[in-house]
C-alpha cells in the first residue's frame, strides 16, 4: 500500500529514468521493459507509452487501486551505450537486491554523473576509422591519409558546432561538405580519390537510430521505429547535400 | 598537371609579387619579435589578423592569381580563404590567448626560421630566383603557423592545426609529384609537433579517473603518429625507389 | 595470401568499429568484444562474397554472426546486445554504394537535357540504391534476430549472474 506520496515519487523517478534512456538511444521496447522492471522492484505497475518527444506513462498500485499520471519530455541527449548499460543493469540490480527507492535513486546519480568518453579520444579514433573504412573500399595508402585528415577536420567541426547548439540538420550539412572538400585534394594525385571522397563523409552516418528504428518497427513499435528512420534519413540527406556540394564544385575531375 | 606547370607557376609569382611577399616578411619578423619580447594583448589581435591577412594572401595571391594555371587553384584557394576566415573568428570570439608555454621553446623557434630555410634550400639544389622556393608560399606559411603555435601553445585552436596537418600530408605528396623535396621539412616538423600538441591536451585534461584513462590516451598518441610517420616515411621511400 | 588479406579486412573492420563505436559513448569494457565482433562479421562477409555470394545474403549471414556473438559475448561483459552489434554493424554499411547513389543522382539533374544518359544514370540511382538500402535492412533485421530467437536470454545480459538461474 503506497501512499500518494509515495506513489507521486516513484513516478518521478520513473520518468526521469525512462527519458534519460530514451534519450540515450535506447530503442523503444529495452525502454519499456527496463521501466516496468523498476517499477515491479519498487511494488507498483508501469505502464508506458513512449513517442519521438514525449513518454507518457501511469503508475498502478494495485492494493489501494491508486493511479498516478505523467507525461515528460524527452530533452535531446548525445547517444551514449554506456547509459544504456549501467541503467539496464540498475534495473536489474533493483528487481534482484530489493532496492529501495532511494538507493536507486543514489545508484542512478551516480551512473549519470560518470563522466563521458573524451572528444579528442573520440577525434582521434573517428579518424583512424575512417581511414580503415577507406581501405575496406579498396582505397590505397594515399587515398587513406587524405581520409584520415579530412575527418578529424570534419569531426571536429561537427563537435565544434555541437558545444555551441547549432541545429542538428546544419551541423550535418556543414561537417559533411567539410569533409568531402577537404578530401577531394585527392582529386589532384593520382590516388582512388572517389573512394576517399565517398568515404570521408561516412562517420556522419547515423547507424544508432538506424538501427533502432528496425528493430522498433520489427517488434512492434512501428510508429516509432518509422519515426527513428525519418530523422535518421533526414541526417543521410543533409550528408547528401553537403556531399553533392562538394561533388558540385570538384566533379570534373571525377567524370 | 605537369612538373613544368607547377615550377612555371611558381616562378611568375616570386616575379610578380616580390615586394609584397618582403613586405609580408618584414611584418611578420617585427611582429613575432613584439610577440616574443613584449606580448600585449594588442599585439596579439594584430597577431591574428597579421596571420588572417597571410592566409588570405596565400588564398587570392598564391592560388586565385598566380596559381591559375594550376586545376584545382579554386579549391586550393578555398582552404586557405577558410584559415583566414578562422583566424579572423578566433580574434572575434579571442580564443587563442597566445601565452607563452617556454616547453618547446628551441623546437619553435627553429619552426618559425623554417621559412627561411625554404629557399635555401632550393638555392642548394642549384635553383634561382624566381624559379624557387620563398618565404610567403603556402608551406613555408604553415611551418611558421605551426612554430608560433608551439611556442605559444596554452590554448590553441586545434582546426588550425588540424589543417595543417592535413596540408602537410598535401605538401609530402607534392614532394613525390611535383619534384618538390623542400617540402620534406614541413612533413618532417609537423609529426613531432603534432605530438607535442596533443601531450600538452593530455597532459592538462587526463587523469586516470576520466574515460579512457591517461594510459589508453597515451598509448593512442603514440599509434597516431607512429602511424603518420611510418606513412611518411614509407612514402619517402617510394619516391627515393623510384628516383634510382 | 588469402589469409593475409582475410586478416587485414578483419583488423581494418575492428579499427572502423572502435572508432565509429566511440561516437556512441559505450563503456570501455565493451571495445575488445566490439573489435572482435566486428572482424569476425567483416571478414566472414568478405569469404562469401570471394565464393561469389552476392552483398546483400553475405551481409545477412555475417549479420546473424554478429548478433548471436554479442548475445554470447554481452552477458560476460554485462553489457545489451545493442551496444556490441551496433558499432560492429557500422563497417559494413555500403557507403560506396550510398555514395554512387548521390553522385549519380547529381548526374542526372545536370543531364536533363540528354535522355540517354539520364536514363543511364537513372538506372544507376535505382541499382545502386536498392543495394545500399537492402544491405543496410540486412544488417539491421540479421543482427536483431537472435533478439527475437532467445529472447530470455536476450532480455537478461545485463542481469548479475548470481540470479540468473533461481
Amino acid at each position: 500500500m503506497k501512499t500518494q506520496a509515495e506513489l507521486k515519487a516513484i513516478a518521478r523517478f520513473v520518468a526521469e529514468y525512462a527519458t534519460r534512456l530514451m534519450g540515450s538511444g535506447v530503442h523503444t521496447s529495452r525502454v519499456v521493459r527496463n521501466t516496468k522492471r523498476l517499477g515491479e522492484a519498487l511494488g507498483v505497475r508501469v505502464i508506458v507509452s513512449a513517442f519521438q518527444k514525449v513518454v507518457n506513462f501511469s503508475v498502478f498500485d494495485d492494493e489501494s487501486g491508486e493511479v498516478y499520471s505523467e507525461v515528460v519530455d524527452i530533452p535531446p541527449r548525445p547517444i551514449s551505450f554506456e547509459l544504456n548499460a549501467e541503467l539496464s543493469a540498475l534495473s536489474w540490480e533493483a528487481c534482484d537486491r530489493h532496492l529501495t527507492l532511494e538507493e536507486i535513486e543514489a545508484r542512478y546519480r551516480e551512473i549519470i554523473a560518470r563522466p563521458r568518453i573524451d572528444p579528442i579520444f573520440t577525434l582521434i579514433v573517428v579518424g583512424l576509422a575512417n581511414a580503415s573504412f577507406c581501405r575496406l573500399f579498396g582505397g590505397d595508402w594515399f587515398a587513406m591519409s587524405i581520409v584520415f585528415t579530412a575527418t578529424l577536420l570534419g569531426f571536429f567541426l561537427k563537435q565544434g558546432m555541437q558545444n555551441r547548439g547549432f541545429n542538428h540538420y546544419v551541423v550535418f550539412i556543414a561537417s559533411s561538405f567539410v569533409a568531402s572538400m577537404y578530401a577531394s585534394v585527392a582529386l589532384t594525385f593520382d590516388t582512388t580519390a572517389d573512394i576517399a571522397i565517398a568515404t570521408s563523409v561516412l562517420f556522419l552516418i547515423p547507424g544508432v537510430p538506424l538501427i533502432n528504428g528496425v528493430i522498433d518497427i520489427v517488434e512492434g513499435h512501428v510508429l516509432n521505429g518509422i519515426a527513428r528512420l525519418t530523422s535518421a534519413l533526414m541526417l543521410i540527406v543533409c550528408i547528401a547535400i553537403g556531399l553533392s556540394a562538394t561533388l558540385m564544385i570538384v566533379k570534373s575531375g571525377l567524370l | 598537371m605537369t612538373n613544368t606547370v607547377f615550377w612555371q607557376t611558381i616562378a611568375d609569382y616570386n616575379r610578380m609579387t616580390w615586394p609584397v611577399q618582403v613586405l609580408l616578411v618584414l611584418a611578420g619578423i617585427l611582429l613575432t619579435w613584439r610577440l616574443y619580447r613584449r606580448p600585449t594583448s594588442g599585439i596579439k589581435r594584430v597577431m591574428k589578423y597579421y596571420l588572417a591577412l597571410l592566409n588570405g594572401w596565400i588564398a587570392v595571391g598564391y592560388y586565385l592569381v598566380a596559381c591559375d594555371a594550376r586545376s584545382y587553384n579554386e579549391v586550393m584557394a578555398l582552404f586557405w580563404g577558410v584559415m583566414a576566415a578562422v583566424w579572423v573568428y578566433d580574434d572575434v570570439v579571442g580564443y587563442t590567448t597566445f601565452e607563452r608555454t617556454r616547453r618547446h621553446d628551441l623546437f619553435a623557434v627553429i619552426l618559425c626560421l623554417m621559412p627561411f630555410v625554404y629557399p635555401l634550400f632550393s638555392t642548394l639544389r642549384g635553383m634561382h630566383f624566381p624559379m624557387m622556393t620563398s618565404p610567403v608560399m603556402p608551406c613555408s606559411v604553415a611551418l611558421y603557423t605551426i612554430g608560433l603555435l608551439l611556442a605559444f601553445s596554452k590554448r590553441v585552436n586545434l582546426f588550425v592545426i588540424l589543417f595543417l596537418c592535413h596540408w602537410s600530408l598535401i605538401g609530402l605528396s607534392k614532394v613525390y609529384f611535383f619534384g618538390i623535396p623542400e617540402d620534406l621539412l614541413l612533413a618532417g616538423a609537423l609529426v613531432p609537433a603534432l605530438y607535442l600538441f596533443f601531450k600538452e591536451y593530455i597532459d592538462l585534461n587526463f587523469r586516470s579517473d576520466t574515460k579512457p584513462d591517461r594510459r589508453v590516451m597515451r598509448l593512442l598518441l603514440a599509434v597516431m603518429c607512429a602511424g603518420i610517420g611510418i606513412f611518411f616515411l614509407a612514402t619517402i621511400w617510394r619516391q627515393i625507389a623510384s628516383l634510382v | 595470401m588469402m589469409w593475409l588479406e582475410i586478416l587485414s579486412d578483419g583488423f581494418f573492420a575492428a579499427v572502423a568499429a572502435i572508432g565509429f563505436g566511440a561516437i556512441s559513448d559505450p563503456p570501455m569494457r565493451a571495445f575488445p568484444s566490439i573489435a572482435l565482433l566486428a572482424a569476425i562479421g567483416h571478414a566472414l562477409r568478405f569469404v562469401l562474397m570471394h565464393w561469389g555470394m552476392d552483398i546483400a545474403s553475405a551481409s545477412l549471414c555475417a549479420s546473424v554472426t554478429i548478433g548471436v556473438g554479442s548475445l554470447l559475448l554481452g552477458g560476460r561483459i554485462r553489457c545489451p546486445m545493442t551496444v556490441l552489434f551496433i558499432p560492429a554493424l557500422l563497417p559494413m554499411i555500403p557507403g560506396m554504394y550510398a555514395y554512387k547513389t548521390v553522385f549519380s543522382m547529381i548526374m542526372f539533374m545536370k543531364t536533363l537535357d540528354d535522355p540517354a544518359l539520364g536514363a543511364e544514370y537513372l538506372q544507376a540511382i535505382v541499382r545502386n540504391g536498392f543495394i545500399t538500402f537492402s544491405v543496410i535492412f540486412m544488417l539491421a533485421a540479421g543482427a536483431a534476430a537472435p533478439i527475437f530467437l532467445f529472447n530470455k536470454r536476450a532480455h537478461s545480459l545485463t542481469r548479475d549472474k548470481k540470479h540468473l538461474r533461481k
